[in-house]
């Protein structure tokens, strides 16, 4: 187990190696400058220029440039040419409402996903399955940024309630109550967008899996034994269902830091997202460089925290 | 047990959404008395002297005072400087202290000029004849020159980049020492730093000689310099401002403000370390001196007289920033500013909003409104459903929905023409747009009033050239051109351009042919290539439409100055329009990219920068407006208004009666862009007509 760990971490060491090269390559090389006052600017001088490349070592072969920003990144000392402040601090900044979003956004995934693809499974192949499978197959289709305009203008044009930011701004609260209640609505709205996608994904894919092990010769077995209908059903079948949706949570690592560039934007909600899309306007290397190598960081944690999982859920699997 | 999971958590959440939904439905508004701005973006920093974006600036110039500021007028007007003057130093030449006596004297003989010629006084140091000026210019030194000749000069320009290179112009100066112009040379102060450029000033015939001798000595420090001449004449000008600083201005964290605040923002500007975008607004500065604490001068090197708007830039705290890092500066200071302004700084909270609350220690009358909230909204729809449910209070109404908001009898909408204009720029160093008549013809043959009405919503107002109809040097009495595709097909038939049988024109066998490149990321000047493509085409002109992304536009097309015709935009710019229009500018990489070079334009550029005389320079503006129009060098499309709506009456301005007190008047539209937020208030009247109730209305 532990040799196997640590082998796995030393090829995901070199794999991540190969990644923040590949992904320099893509970022520096891409046409734009990284210059905060624009191109075209008329009032900066050459030596303004000069003294801001040799900051951020822009002035150095494209091999130097790679290495510095390494050492800069793990030393913590990376500053985003934008601002000039330490990126990890960026990315800090905005970790806990990001987190809060997408922590809410997976659990309402999941929680309304299996409770969907169970409904569908207890009516299979009835009217109300059919009918929860379109409803399935039109929140895939949905684009994220129209449902998200239609929900906020109908809040706001129909109900006057306000949608945007972390909190509503210029209210009396009366109490704590309401003011939490508040802060969840707006960690809320943008939460459920997102999830809407995952729940149709989810429901299907538990409705598929435990159609399968309803077929099995142990459900057979069970139902044979006298047992409640209810307990044949989400004891046996269900536990045994839900096992790759399990192993599936070690995926959904670098998906708590992911951000979503169009719901925030929509919601106004200071999220990853935003950072990176801002980032990419703005031609700021070492955000996107930071944000990049961490992404990639967690894809390789999380593909490795699967497998563990896996054999935890499964015992038949074996690590070696 | 797994069934109640399976039902009873997504039915909990369920249950909390609902809830916090009818939570939301009866939450009361309490409207503050402060004002509410949506902000597109992050504000990069406060830092006056690095932020590079107007989000920045709008929201610093309410925490940070300049020396001046613009009025509601767009005129310069005294802010922590309580008054300023302008005046100059003339310094004169001569061969030995007993001519230069001499020439004082003949001078002082002709005393009964000084009046007409703005002499304050006249003095001698060593050979030199020093005289103030009360009028910064040419002509009068020009003039006293004729009357006392002294020696000529010569200005050089060495091109020295490291500090090295210094040496060896300071070798060459001591070598020119030992030589016949042994006391020829000006003193140190006259050696100038420009750019990592040495400028050095000698006296009498002996320029080229002096010119070799840099080259030589720079060549043997293996420094490769070249030399050139900036300028000749017979005195050296150096003007200066005088500013009077207020007494009574306090920092935010209570520490006096003086005139070492502004002599280090200045210091600080210079310094290449800090990367301040504005450097190059004070090339030109040679010295800034604090005189007493309450007394700046600064010397200029030479006339340069947009250089008096740069001091609007906010100052910075010494006492804070002093001996500090730039890396410093951006984690402790650039997010949590101190400033002298009416407003400082409490919070900003990254993408959510940044909040300014009244400076109760502010010089002048503290503002009515108790704060500024900007609140930091990306979406465009989301910003208009923020200011339709007065979440914001302000909103920039984009062309296509001017009449549409303009129809809600509950907003006010505020409409003025911009600071920018859009334009085709023509390669000038294509054989086709080389023909004033072709580029004239084309100027006639695009309808303008149709793609302000298609492609703005009829919300901009047909370009006549370089400068924005709300600067106060813009030209009036230039007629735009119509649209005349009669006219148009005279001209090109009389440039030669004759219609072939496909119906497209030829000239020697070519085509009439180039190609219109757009940024990708630009829908309206996508549209506008559109039609320009169509209009062009009916007077037989071909045209081709490519769309690249920004950076690549930039970079490969403008800057190398591959293009045959662009659709492009400048904003703002001030009278100064040297580096757009000037002949020196028109290399890979600057700003003159199409190539334009008309030396009437040039003296025009180079005498408009000198001129200090407000009546001149807008005779003078007027002049190079109306040229550069005639020529076409661009063809100038239009001036897109910029729009704001407000609640009706939701906010309203004292203003004073002339009596000493203030009264309360409706807010009228500005000149350029929303501002002195400080002598509004909210009006508590108005709650009753909010959409939600609001509590608590503000005493006044």
């Amino acid at each position: 187990m532990t040799a196997f760990i640590l082998r796995r971490l030393a090829i995901s060491a070199i794999l991540l190696f190969f990644v923040s090269i590949v992904a320099f390559l893509i970022i520096t090389l891409a046409p734009g400058s990284p210059y905060p006052w624009g191109d075209l600017n008329p009032k900066i001088s050459p030596a303004v220029q000069n003294a801001f490349r040799k900051r951020f070592h822009l002035d150095q072969p494209i091999y130097k440039q790679y290495l510095l920003t390494m050492r800069d990144l793990f030393s913590g000392d990376l500053r985003s040419t934008k601002d000039d402040r330490p990126v990890l601090q960026k990315i800090a900044e905005r970790l806990p409402a990001t987190l809060k979003l997408n922590i809410l956004a997976l659990t309402l995934a999941f929680t309304f996903g299996i409770l969907l693809g169970v409904f569908c499974v207890r009516h299979y192949g009835r009217a109300p399955d059919t009918f929860a499978s379109l409803i399935a197959f039109i929140l895939i289709a949905l684009p994220s940024f129209w449902i998200s305009y239609l929900i906020t203008i109908a809040l706001v044009k129909v109900f006057a309630v306000p949608i945007l930011g972390t909190q509503s701004y210029g209210i009396a609260f009366s109490n704590d109550l309401r003011k939490w209640l508040d802060t969840f609505w707006h960690l809320a709205l943008p939460a459920t967008v997102l999830s809407l996608n995952g729940i149709a994904v989810q429901s299907r894919f538990i409705r598929a899996s435990m159609a399968e092990t309803l077929k099995e010769d142990y459900i057979r077995t069970a139902r044979a034994k006298g047992l409640p209908e209810d307990a044949v059903f989400y004891k046996h079948a269900l536990r045994n269902s839900i096992r790759p949706l399990v192993t599936g949570l070690g995926y959904l690592l670098p998906a708590l830091l992911g951000g979503s560039v169009i719901v925030e934007t929509i919601f106004a909600y200071p999220g990853i997202g935003r950072l990176g899309y801002q980032a990419v306007l703005d031609r700021d290397y070492p955000s996107l460089i930071a944000l990049n190598f961490i992404t990639a960081a967690l894809v390789l944690l999380g593909n490795l925290f699967a497998d563990l999982l896996y054999a935890v859920v499964d015992p038949r699997v074996r690590l070696e | 047990m797994i069934r109640t999971i399976v039902i009873g958590v997504p039915l909990f959440f369920a249950f909390l959404i609902t809830a916090s939904f009818l939570n939301e439905l009866t939450l009361a508004s309490k409207k503050k008395n402060e004002m509410i701005i949506s902000l597109a973006g992050d504000p990069q920093n406060f830092n006056p002297i690095q932020s590079t974006d107007t989000t920045s600036s709008a929201i610093s110039g309410n925490i940070f005072d300049g020396l001046l500021k613009y009025d509601e007028n767009l005129e310069l007007a005294p802010e922590l400087a309580q008054s300023w003057t302008i005046s100059q130093t003339s310094t004169f030449f001569f061969t030995t202290p007993t001519a230069a006596a001499h020439a004082l004297a003949t001078l002082k003989a002709n005393s009964a000029k000084w009046p007409l010629l703005h002499i304050i006084h006249a003095s001698l140091q060593n050979r030199c004849v020093i005289v103030s000026l009360s009028v910064p210019g040419y002509s009068d030194s020009n003039a006293i020159a004729s009357l006392i000749s002294p020696l000529p000069i010569t200005v050089f320009r060495a091109n020295l980049t490291t500090a090295s290179a210094r040496k060896a112009l300071a070798a060459a100066r001591t070598a020119a020492a030992t030589q016949t112009f042994a006391s020829s040379l000006l003193p140190e102060k006259n050696w100038y730093d420009y750019d990592a450029a040495y400028e050095a000033t000698i006296v009498g015939p002996f320029a080229p000689a002096f010119g070799e001798l840099i080259s030589f000595h720079s060549s043997q420090g293996r420094f490769p310099a070249s030399v050139e001449v900036v300028n000749t004449g017979h005195f050296i000008a150096e003007p200066q401002i005088d500013f009077e600083l207020r007494r009574n201005v306090k920092w935010q964290d209570g520490a006096p403000f003086s005139a070492r605040d502004v002599t280090f923002t200045f210091r600080s500007i210079m310094d290449e370390n800090v990367h301040s975008p504005r450097k190059a607004d004070f090339d030109k500065v040679f010295t800034v001196e604090a005189l007493n604490p309450y007394h700046v001068r600064i010397t200029y090197r030479g006339l340069y007289s947009p250089a008096l708007a740069s001091w609007t830039m906010g100052v910075l705290p010494a006492h804070i920033l002093e001996g500090k890092p730039a890396s410093w500066w951006a984690v402790n200071f650039n997010r949590q500013p101190i400033g002298t302004g009416p407003f400082k700084f409490e919070e900003w909270k990254t993408n959510e909003y940044v909040r300014l609350s009244k400076n109760p220690l502010y010089f002048d009358v503290p503002p009515w409104l108790d704060g500024i909230t900007y609140r930091i909204i990306p979406d465009a729809l989301t910003q208009r459903l923020a200011f339709e449910t007065r979440q914001v209070d302000f909103l920039q109404v984009d062309p296509w929905s001017v009449k549409s908001n303009q129809k809600n009898p509950n907003y006010q909408l505020y409409s003025t023409p911009g600071g920018a204009y859009g334009y085709i720029g023509w390669n000038l160093r294509n054989p086709i747009f080389q023909d004033p008549r072709v580029r004239t013809a084309l100027a006639h043959a695009v309808n303008i009033p149709a793609v302000v009405h298609f492609i703005l919503y009829g919300q901009a107002i047909q370009s006549t050239g370089i400068f924005p109809p709300n600067a106060w040097y813009f030209n009036p009495k230039v007629q735009p051109y119509p649209f005349d595709p009669a006219k148009a097909t005279a001209l090109l038939e009389e440039a030669g351009w004759k219609k072939g049988p496909n119906g497209m024109r030829f000239k020697d066998g070519k085509p009439l042919s180039f190609t219109l490149l757009t940024p990708s990321n630009q829908e309206i000047r996508k549209d506008i290539a559109t039609l320009v493509q169509d209009d062009l085409r009916k007077i037989g002109v071909d045209t081709k439409i490519e769309n690249y992304e920004w950076s690549v536009f930039l970079s490969q097309h403008i800057l190398k100055l591959d293009f045959d015709a662009v659709v492009l935009g400048w904003a703002g710019g001030g009278y100064d329009q040297y580096q757009i229009w000037s002949s020196t500018q028109t290399k890979p990489g600057l700003l003159n990219f199409v190539g334009y070079s008309n030396p009437k334009v040039d003296q025009l550029l180079e005498q408009i920068r000198q001129e200090y005389d407000r009546r001149t320079i807008i005779r003078l503006a007027g002049e190079l407006q109306s040229t550069i129009y005639h020529d076409q060098p661009y063809l100038f499309l239009f001036v897109p208004n910029e729009t704001t709506a407000v609640w009706k009456n939701a906010f309203r301005v004292y203003r004073p009666d002339g009596r000493g007190r203030y009264i309360d008047t409706p807010i009228i539209p500005p000149k350029a862009g929303w501002s002195y937020y400080s002598k509004w208030f909210y009006r508590p009247e108005y709650a009753s007509r909010l959409p939600r109730p609001v509590q608590n209305p503000p005493p006044l």
